[in-house]
């Protein structure tokens, strides 16, 4: 079994496509460099990063698979999923071979795995989006910390940028480290393995308390059902969605 | 800002509109404001009894002076009353919002002294949203029935979605339940709200695309009034053809009134509030008419949804071939929904699909292969007895009787009796 080794990147990615091409090399599987394991009877290809590379895949990519392909490869490996290297390098490969748009080809496996995975991604980051929760500090800074099944800080960050206008806010990924600070107008990402340490206000106090007052008075008693609740909020969620709790 | 004590008392009142999408709009935010309405919707939370809290709904007063007989809030119920001012209701939004506990603003009123007082209140609030706090997420607003038409399309520039609750699916049941209602009252806010949205020329370009951009709902109340479903969903599919509304809601009646003997004891099974959904749904998006799904005594069926019924009562039009069917057809399967007959489209210009790609495609293989064939093959029932036992929802009633050992007078059938060597 021929496996692949590149840097968590799109970059890497890219450029293990072009000596995929260029060497001929069709491998079975694509790992993150910082995880691999070396298995029995299989061969691994270290596949460095090359910017001047990636470029000119990047520039085929555009031209055979639509304006969206990098954009969605992006997504597809942020996925927490083990195989979402493989799944986007078998995906692009398929695209650079056939020299066309195939993201409707359905039918074929490697355009349905990637399709789902990427749905996946997006589908975590739509349902984030909803059950972030902002603490504000004393001095008007909003503080949300979570922990997502993929690594979506970087798609989530641009829609609060949007909705809170010029309110500065930090969104910490606490299972990754990853912070996200925006000062109002600009997005940064960093990684940190830094605690955040916060203190409410008497003000968040009371906000707070008024919202699980709210939350609880607007359940129908007669109606109670908690196992359709547990389907459309899932329990990992629970932890920051600090109203649910009991 | 508000105290717990009235919020917790608006949000009680408030938690039988059944409304709480945040969908349809694509409203921007603006330099110094705050938020922005995504169109598809967010749900922020979810509450225990499975409903998604997406707005804050809220009344500004529950302070009712009409005496529905089916409405919590009705004068002459005796439950607290309480009554908040427009900057209160204000501040609870804007700090929640920031916050992202919610996406927008769901607000209602009981009727405060007369409907054009409690109209401008209503529009008084939402006006201090849009201009003083610069608030450009989503607002969904109640109209109230009877206020003057100015006020009703001055707040329908101003909010993203505004509904009028039809209340009843028959006049006279709202005339026997709702007295001081009546259904012109209702219906003419409707329709001139639709006339405003699609017909009127517009006097400039962005007229008509900043007016409701979201469109209008309206609400009915199920099992209150002895209306069949047919009737119901009829009702629906006119309102959605004339009026163009985005959704009717419909909301199972909760007993809140046991002094009158027009309105049942009992709550309505929860079941047909689901079916009903379900049919509405195919009405909207499958091209179904109301006289199609529903049953020869006009009621929709508990044990199997409206699509698999109407499904069984035409096997005679199944099992369709995958790799051929149009779209139309296809939607009608049982199991195949717009997103899968889209994925079955696509796939198939490149390859001629069986069972495993329609796995692969998402496609609910438990209820489509009853009635679909993939490159000629059929791998389903044939017997409607057989296949409504395989899809039906309804739990089982009939418990399987386990014997112990010492069970008496237990005669064991000639099946088991052959398994466990009595025969």
């Amino acid at each position: 079994m021929k496996i692949m080794l590149i840097d968590n990147s799109i970059e890497g990615l890219l450029s293990a496509l072009y000596i995929s091409f260029t060497e001929k090399i069709f491998p079975d599987l694509v790992q993150d460099k910082k995880f691999y394991q070396p298995q029995i009877g299989s061969v691994s290809i270290d596949v460095p990063t090359v910017i001047s590379d990636s470029n000119r895949v990047k520039t085929a990519l555009y031209k055979y698979g639509g304006c969206d392909i990098i954009c969605h490869i992006k997504i597809c490996i942020k996925s927490c999923d083990s195989k979402a290297l493989s799944t986007a390098f078998f995906y692009a490969h398929k695209t650079l071979q056939l020299r066309k748009d195939i993201s409707e080809n359905l039918g074929e496996k490697c355009v349905s795995d990637f399709s789902f995975t990427v749905q996946k991604v997006l589908h975590e980051r739509h349902i984030l989006t909803g059950f972030l929760r902002f603490f504000e500090s004393e001095n008007g800074v909003l503080y949300s910390a979570f922990s997502p099944d993929n690594d979506v800080t970087e798609l989530l960050a641009p829609h609060f940028l949007r909705r809170l206008g010029k309110i500065p806010f930090i969104i910490h990924d606490v299972k990754r480290g990853i912070v996200c600070i925006s000062d109002g107008k600009n997005l940064s990402i960093e990684v940190t393995d830094k605690k955040a340490q916060f203190t409410a206000s008497e003000r968040e106090k009371e906000i707070n308390l008024l919202w699980r007052k709210y939350y609880k008075n607007i359940n129908i008693k007669e109606r109670k059902n908690l196992r359709q609740q547990d389907n459309f909020i899932p329990r990992r969620y629970k932890k920051f969605a600090f109203e649910t709790w009991e | 800002m508000i105290d717990q004590r009235r919020l917790a008392i608006l949000a009680e009142s408030a938690k039988y509109d059944v409304s709480c999408s945040s969908s349809g709009s694509r409203r921007q935010n603006k330099a110094n404001g705050l938020g922005n309405a995504c169109f598809g919707g967010i749900c922020h939370s979810f509450t225990q009894d499975g409903r998604c809290i997406s707005l804050l709904k809220i009344l500004l007063s529950n302070d009712c002076c009409y005496d529905c007989a089916y409405c919590n809030n009705r004068r002459s119920n005796p439950i607290p009353r309480a009554t908040a001012e427009p900057e209160e209701i204000c501040d609870v939004v804007i700090n929640f919002y920031k916050r992202n506990y919610i996406e927008g603003l769901f607000l209602s009123s009981a009727v405060v002294n007369s409907p054009n007082y409690t109209m401008e209140r209503l529009y008084e609030t939402v006006k201090l949203l849009r201009y003083k706090y610069n608030f450009n997420g989503y607002i969904h607003l109640k109209g109230i029935p009877s206020a003057d038409k100015l006020l009703i399309e001055r707040a329908g520039f101003l909010v993203d979605r505004m509904s009028f609750n039809i209340e009843l699916p028959s006049e006279n049941s709202l005339k026997l339940l709702a007295p001081q209602k009546n259904k012109n009252a209702i219906i003419e806010p409707m329709k001139m709200l639709s006339y405003d949205k699609f017909y009127a020329e517009p006097t400039s370009p962005t007229r008509r695309k900043n007016f409701l951009p979201a469109g209008q709902t309206t609400q009915m109340i199920v099992g209150a009034s002895p209306e069949s479903d047919a009737h119901i969903l009829k009702l629906s599919e006119y309102l959605y053809k004339n009026y163009k509304l985005k959704r009717v809601y419909y909301s199972n009646y909760t007993p809140t009134n046991f002094n009158t003997s027009l309105l049942p004891f009992e709550q309505a099974p929860l079941i047909r509030e689901h079916r009903l959904y379900q049919a509405d749904w195919l009405i909207r998006f499958y091209g179904f008419t109301a006289s199609e799904i529903t049953g020869n005594d006009g009621f929709l069926s508990h044990e199997v949804d409206p699509k698999c019924a109407w499904a069984l009562k035409n096997l005679h039009l199944f099992p369709v071939e995958v790799n051929t069917a149009p779209a139309e057809v296809l939607l009608r399967v049982p199991g195949m929904g717009v997103k899968s007959v889209y994925r079955i489209l696509s796939a198939r210009k490149t390859t001629k699909l069986d069972f495993d790609d329609l796995k692969r495609l998402r496609v609910v293989m438990k209820r489509a292969v009853h009635f679909i064939t993939c490159k000629g093959k059929f791998l389903g029932c044939k017997e409607e007895k057989n296949i409504c036992f395989l899809l039906g929802d309804a739990p089982i009633t009939q418990k399987v009787f386990q014997p112990s050992l010492f069970d008496v007078g237990y005669v064991p059938s000639p099946a088991l009796s052959a398994l466990n060597g009595e025969l």
